[in-house]
């Protein structure tokens, strides 16, 4: 991608800390965790761990900006289509982008439990019924209507007459980066000139029961890279890009927030939760990242660690890093304690995170760090920092199955200030 | 563009390796049958089905191995293995970074999704089966087939309802032209689970009428449909690989384009004139069966020409998969140079097929009522 970067024109987010860009920087800013309470539905664990919900009304936030989707047909949409909704609302507003040049764009979204916060509701009812002996019945089947992921895709593609390339990527807590990445091959394969591209996931029982069975919840919440981090915290929310060819962009003359520069993946082939000791395929991704954005490692201001906080990753993304860019050579830091791992949006989310630094030259604080980890010394940004020069930066989204999808993104032009 | 197509895999309710499949198509046979299905609560139901015959690892894939995979996790890797096998490709000397997956599938592990949930609604909260949830990810597929063979390229999974698999066909050709990879496994799979089956009755989607037990019929459907389930996959390479190939996509693109303007924006002018056969994705619903009439008269005044369209989900079913089973059907019918006539309602209509050369270049056209649309061509290697 180093001969031909992509332009980042919209940017839209719905996590946590809040429905907005504008939300986000006052929480990085502030150090303030949107951790809280789980109250979207009730659980046996909800009193033991803290989970990154959006505590927002998003059929309302959705329904004062809505454009061709009705009333009727909000209703039926499940919470990770609101979240993906609200998002690109705000990524395409803040574009520019009128409809007719919307309309051949294609929409790429990574997912992971799509509209599982319906689709297990009604099954739940389904199974208590038959527990119980009671007769099955049809009331609430809408619910298992929006369980599949390219729901959300149809109805941004329905909402802003989209007729180019749409699909949903799943690639567990990489999908998000991966949906990006993808989206923007084809621009820059001239396939297309604007791709709308993020990730969405809500909060749901499958995953809060089955991140706790594997032992990776922690009861205070992420701290990641810190030598006493006992876990991740699962969180919701949605974040989406609105991306453009150079040519598109300045043509029109939209104010180009970021460059999307590099796109790198890569599979552990290890184990289908752990990943690699070594880091070995985090490695990997970082590396074909930089090497398709034409990049080298000394050219790297920040690093936006996947740091989920859970002991494997933080130690083996640590020696990944290490490894590429030195021990303590490139600030790093892992915003998980702002939002929870919001899995598939996890690294959309991240990809705001990251475009948000490069246009104010801050990195976001590693919340909730007390004693760094041993492991590999790191440089973690302990407070947000000024970076004056910073012109390149990278994203790191691992997920199950040693799935790992890197993106670097850097500042259009101009010296560093 | 150019990719070529150097061995395919399935495991489906005609067969569960590609020489039976191929046997099944060529002799008219249906892959449907009455199956049992027990519903939640108890209740059962025979009903037509095209479910996958098993599928047989022995001497493709390691046992330990084995044991971590559910039902759709080995219809897909030995899918995979079957591919490879006939590709003449021995997985250890792939350059484990240049050799990938892309898969598709719309509803991933079912079963195991069902048997996650139901151990902490029965248990608790606090004794869900770990196990059950990481086998449940949509991706896992994908990542066994990885895990199997050492491969540690790129590893995607696509999900666009009944278009997974050319879905992820066509960002496979796509990764194959950035040069990202030179091998790549590309295939689909979905299971039927009694769950899915329940559901489609509550809806009146599938069909539960034991009279149907012949299978669908795509050409006069009706409504409801008669469901499959099944896994294939097809290895694709690089057009300089030295592999004897089996056949060769010239094109592919999907969209939401309206009715034949994503043909129109695949098909070159040559391409136009050298297909002779195409293939769609009409399945069992009557109620799609106009839409698809609709999209089919559209392709005929597209290429000037009436081309005959054939699908063969009267043989092996209608699934969400059943694109990567269709895809394998081509190639067979390109490689074999033959045409399979198609099964309906368990009859076998030679007269579609009357008087049609062996095909040298297939269109294949798949609409979803979603409005997302892809097309591709294969030819003759």
């Amino acid at each position: 991608m180093g001969s031909t970067p992509v332009a980042i024109t919209g940017l839209g987010l719905v996590s946590a800390v809040g429905a907005s860009v504008t939300a986000l920087r006052a929480a990085l800013d502030r150090g303030q965790s949107g951790l809280r309470r789980l109250t979207l539905f009730e659980s046996e664990l909800a009193s033991e761990f803290p989970v990154g919900q959006y505590d927002g009304d998003l059929v309302a936030d959705f329904a004062s900006v809505r454009r061709k989707l009705g009333a009727r047909e909000i209703k039926r949409l499940s919470r990770s289509d609101l979240l993906a909704l609200c998002a690109t609302a705000q990524a395409v507003n803040q574009s520019g982008l009128a409809d007719a040049a919307l309309s051949p764009a294609g929409v790429y979204l990574g997912h992971s439990v799509c509209g599982t916060n319906r689709s297990e509701a009604y099954y739940i009812d389904c199974f208590r019924r038959a527990q119980d002996g009671r007769e099955q019945t049809r009331a609430g089947i809408a619910n298992l209507m929006v369980h599949e992921a390219a729901q959300s895709v149809d109805a941004i593609a329905r909402e802003y007459g989209l007729c180019g390339p749409s699909t949903s990527l799943m690639t567990a807590c990489s999908s998000g980066a991966n949906a990006i990445g993808r989206a923007a091959w084809l621009i820059r394969q001239g396939r297309a000139d604007v791709m709308i591209a993020g990730g969405t996931d809500s909060l749901s029982r499958i995953t809060l029961n089955g991140f706790n069975a594997l032992q990776l919840v922690a009861s205070d919440g992420p701290r990641p890279f810190d030598a006493e981090r006992k876990g991740m915290t699962v969180g919701e929310g949605a974040g989406v890009l609105v991306l453009e060819s150079l040519d598109h962009a300045r043509k029109r003359g939209a104010k180009i927030l970021a460059l999307l520069s590099g796109y790198g993946h890569s599979c552990d082939a290890h184990h289908l939760t752990a990943p690699h000791p070594q880091g070995a395929g985090a490695f990997a991704a970082m590396k074909s990242a930089l090497i398709d954005a034409a990049l080298q490692p000394g050219d790297i201001g920040y690093v936006s660690a996947h740091g989920t906080s859970t002991p494997d990753n933080d130690k083996t993304e640590a020696l990944a890093v290490s490894r590429l860019f030195g021990e303590g050579a490139v600030p790093v830091s892992s915003t998980m304690r702002f939002f929870g791992h919001a899995l598939a949006a996890s690294g959309a989310i991240k990809a705001v995170v990251c475009v948000d630094a490069i246009q104010r030259r801050t990195l976001p604080q590693n919340l909730g760090l007390r004693t760094p980890l041993t492991e590999s010394r790191l440089d973690l940004v302990r407070e947000p920092r000024a970076a004056a020069n910073l012109r390149h930066v990278i994203s790191n989204s691992f997920g199950f199955g040693g799935n790992n999808a890197v993106l670097v993104f850097s500042r259009e032009s101009g010296p560093a200030a | 563009m150019a990719a070529i197509i150097t061995g395919v895999g399935v495991v489906s309710s005609l067969g569960a390796d590609p020489v039976s499949f191929a046997k099944g198509l060529r002799g008219g046979r249906s892959g449907c049958a009455l199956h049992d299905f027990e519903y939640l609560g108890g209740r059962k139901v025979s009903a037509p089905a095209y479910l996958a015959m098993p599928a047989d690892a022995k001497g493709l894939i390691d046992p330990k191995k084995l044991r971590r995979m559910d039902r759709l996790s080995r219809m897909c890797a030995v899918s995979a293995r079957q591919a490879l096998a006939m590709a003449g490709i021995d997985a250890s000397t792939l350059n484990p970074a240049r050799t990938g997956v892309v898969f598709g599938t719309a509803f991933g592990a079912m079963a195991t999704t069902q048997a996650f949930v139901d151990s902490w609604l029965k248990q608790g909260e606090r004794h869900a089966s770990p196990l059950n949830f990481m086998n449940s990810v949509h991706g896992i597929m994908a990542s066994l087939i990885a895990l199997d063979l050492g491969i540690t390229g790129v590893n995607l999974t696509l999900s666009q309802r009944d278009l997974s698999f050319e879905g992820a066909l066509v960002t496979a050709l796509e990764i194959l032209e950035s040069g990202e990879a030179d091998t790549l496994i590309v295939g689909a799979g979905d299971e039927l689970t009694p769950l899915l089956h329940d559901f489609g009755a509550r809806v009146h989607y599938v069909n539960l009428d034991a009279a149907n037990a012949r299978g669908l019929d795509p050409f006069a459907p009706t409504d409801p449909t008669v469901p499959g389930d099944g896994a294939a996959v097809i290895v694709l390479e690089r057009a300089d690989s030295k592999r004897k190939p089996l056949a060769k996509f010239e094109a592919a693109a999907m969209g939401r384009l309206g009715k034949t303007d994503l043909a129109a924006k695949l098909l070159s002018s040559d391409l136009r004139s050298i297909i002779s056969l195409a293939t769609t994705n009409r399945g069992g619903s009557k109620r799609a069966a106009a839409h698809f009439a609709r999209r089919e008269n559209a392709l005929d005044g597209l290429l000037g020409r009436e081309l005959v369209k054939l699908t063969h989900r009267g043989n092996f079913g209608d699934s969400p998969s059943a694109g990567a089973l269709q895809c394998v059907a081509n190639v067979l019918m390109l490689s074999g140079g033959e045409v399979f006539a198609p099964l309906a309602a368990g009859e076998i209509r030679r007269d579609l097929v009357a008087g049609v050369a062996a095909p040298t270049a297939i269109l294949h056209d798949a609409a979803s009522v979603s409005g997302t649309h892809a097309a591709y061509v294969l030819t003759q290697a």
